[in-house]
């Protein structure tokens, strides 16, 4: 069964445009000029019920505003939609029965409340029975470890605990689809992990589909079986999530600082290359393909005075720009998806 | 899967709709409550405030009235119920439906998304997710002119109380309908400020110091009139005409501000910037 279907989705905004300078204001206020900016050109895009996906770009590639359509927010200029059968923009109450959306940088919950109080006005807001409220409460409370914080105020949860209580409530009512934001933004990396646990552990529990868009690609690889990348308002790939990790996500960044004094390796493992030296600080690049990263860590920590050390992923502009130089074959927008 | 209830067919399922959207908006104003209540030295002290704020205008009129006791027919008793309704009318409006006079704000800075994902009438939805505390000592202070200068008999409690709902209504949509003028002008927040200022400081003068062009704004475009009118008009004598004039004033700017919001709602725009709920 499909959880949504998208044809041709098309949204354009008007942009006033205004050169720098007082005279430039006056010229504006009495002869603006405006301009046409395409957010989404066209997507295509199916999904079935249950499909865990990630939808990626760049800032400013039209992911926020084709989740926005697809929730009801925005209207768009043109084409088709169908989101659990529901045209999103024509039947928004009846669908937000059946949906769940949660933005990394807007919150449901209310600040000087604690979320026990959310969670009871969400329980009015869908409309859930008494005894169904109170059990999914305290289930979602006990998997998402909310017990210490459901009695404290939202403005003194830290990011980590608020966007953990945040997307509990949006479980709430059961969603058939939850369309996630950037819901790890700002968040530090243990809670990160967790955050995405929950989120699989719903998804295999209850088969909810998810909708994911990212900048983080660990949330790709842990959550998401399939990538849909749209660049400029189209969709330029689309495949399962292996496939991006295998041709695309196949390297990983170690930055090392060593303590004063210390040398780096005389020769480095197999699949390292420096791409910065300096004389304590160095940028490493890990190709995952051919080293494991756990050896490469293993063969500095044992042979290094290390001060500090981070690992990163590549960010999710070089994964566009390796999508773009044909290093992953996904299938393209108007082949149709799925 | 979902536990939603049905929100089409049938009028049983009507009914269970509109209990449903009751009992949220009822927990809605108690969360409020609880929210303006996790300051308490500011609720009240703002709410007092308010209260002060109302009677230091009382004071103004009744050294004015002592040295001039009539003004086109305007006695301090009309002047100190023109506050009772006006006052009360805002109140009871801000406390229920706080959100109206920062609906320009909310749509130029996109704060409509979240509301958009929740299966709650929208416009509603918005109207009820905030309470204003300054309007609470405005409430308060209309009540306590009411028992101070108004008509202790169950009739005179009636007209009071139907001269609060149309001052309250007549303040909700004008200042919505201005608002609402941000989804077609971007940042209308200005111009409905403007108004919704305008609107509550004439609704604070006797009408019959209006004369000419003035008074057809008043009872028209900024229709403060209806509010002002309302201690001779309703509580003084019943006049029909005036009576149902309010009412035909209330249902016209009513229609205005639900179609504007609902028409712009189309054309809303979204934002990016940070938003949570108060």
């Amino acid at each position: 069964m499909l959880a949504l279907e998208v044809e041709g989705l098309v949204k354009t905004f008007l942009v006033k445009r205004k050169p720098e300078g007082f005279k430039a204001s006056v010229r504006s206020l009495l002869r603006p000029e405006w301009t046409e900016k395409t957010a989404v050109a066209g997507i295509r895009l199916k999904a079935e019920a249950g499909e865990t996906l990630a939808f990626l770009g760049p800032n400013g590639a039209g992911k926020s505003t084709t989740i926005k359509m697809l929730t009801g927010i925005l209207h768009p200029s043109s084409g088709h939609a169908r989101v659990l059968g529901m045209v999103p923009w024509k039947e928004r109450a009846a669908l937000a029965f059946r949906i769940g959306a949660v933005f990394g940088q807007k919150s449901q919950l209310w600040y000087h409340l604690p979320p026990a109080d959310t969670f009871e006005l969400l329980s009015r807001m869908y409309e859930l029975g008494r005894a169904d409220y109170l059990r999914r409460r305290d289930e979602l409370v006990e998997r998402f470890e909310l017990g210490p914080y459901m009695q404290t105020p939202v403005r003194k949860l830290s990011l980590g605990e608020r966007m953990r209580c945040e997307i509990a409530a949006a479980f709430l009512h059961r969603p058939e689809l939850l369309f996630l934001d950037e819901p790890t933004i700002g968040l530090d990396v243990i809670v990160k992990r967790r955050i995405r646990e929950l989120i699989a552990e719903r998804n295999r529990e209850e088969g909810t589909t998810v909708f994911l868009t990212s900048h983080d690609p660990s949330d790709i690889e842990q959550l998401c079986r399939r990538a849909v990348v749209i660049h400029h308002g189209t969709v330029i790939f689309d495949a399962p999530v292996e496939r991006l990790k295998r041709e695309v996500l196949t390297c990983k960044t170690v930055r090392l600082k060593l303590r004063d004094g210390a040398r780096l390796l005389e020769k480095l493992p197999g699949g390292v290359r420096a791409a910065e030296a300096g004389p304590s600080a160095w940028r490493l690049s890990v190709d995952t393909t051919t080293a494991s990263i756990e050896d490469v860590l293993a063969a500095f920590v044992g042979h290094c005075a290390i001060e500090d050390m981070t690992i990163e992923d590549p960010p999710m502009e070089d994964v566009i720009r390796a999508v773009y130089e044909g290093k992953a074959g996904g299938r393209p927008a108007e082949e149709g998806t799925v | 899967m979902s536990t939603a209830v049905s929100l089409t067919g049938g009028r049983g399922s009507r009914i269970r709709r509109a209990a449903g959207i009751a009992r949220y908006v009822l927990t809605c104003w108690k969360l409020n409550l609880a929210a303006a209540m996790e300051y308490r030295a500011s609720f009240f002290m703002l709410a007092v405030m308010m209260f002060v704020n109302n009677c230091i205008w009382l004071v103004f009129w009744a050294i004015f009235f002592n040295r001039f006791p009539a003004v086109n027919g305007w006695e301090l008793r009309d002047v100190m119920l023109l506050w009772g309704i006006s006052a009360g009318g805002f109140g009871w409006s801000s406390v229920l439906f706080g959100n109206y006079p920062r609906i320009a704000p909310i749509v130029a800075n996109g704060e409509l998304d979240v509301f958009l994902t929740q299966p709650k009438p929208l416009l509603l939805n918005v109207l009820v997710s905030r309470m204003s505390l300054t309007a609470m000592g405005d409430f308060l202070f209309g009540v306590a002119i009411y028992a101070l200068a108004g008509e202790h008999t169950l009739i005179g409690a009636a007209k009071y109380a139907l001269g609060l709902l149309i001052s309250g209504l007549l303040f909700l949509f004008v200042t919505l309908a201005a608002g609402s003028l941000a989804f077609f002008f971007g940042h209308a927040e200005g111009m409905a400020f403007q108004l919704f200022n305008g609107l509550v400081a004439l609704s604070t003068y006797p009408t019959d110091i209006f004369k000419g062009t003035a008074r057809i704004v008043l009872f028209t475009v900024l229709p403060a009139g209806f509010i002002s009118y309302a201690p001779i008009g309703l509580l003084r004598r019943f006049d029909g005409t005036f009576v149902w004039l309010a009412a035909a004033a209330v249902a016209a700017f009513g229609l205005l501000a639900v179609s504007l919001f609902a028409v712009g709602v189309r054309r809303y725009t979204s934002g990016n910037r940070m938003a949570m709920r108060g």
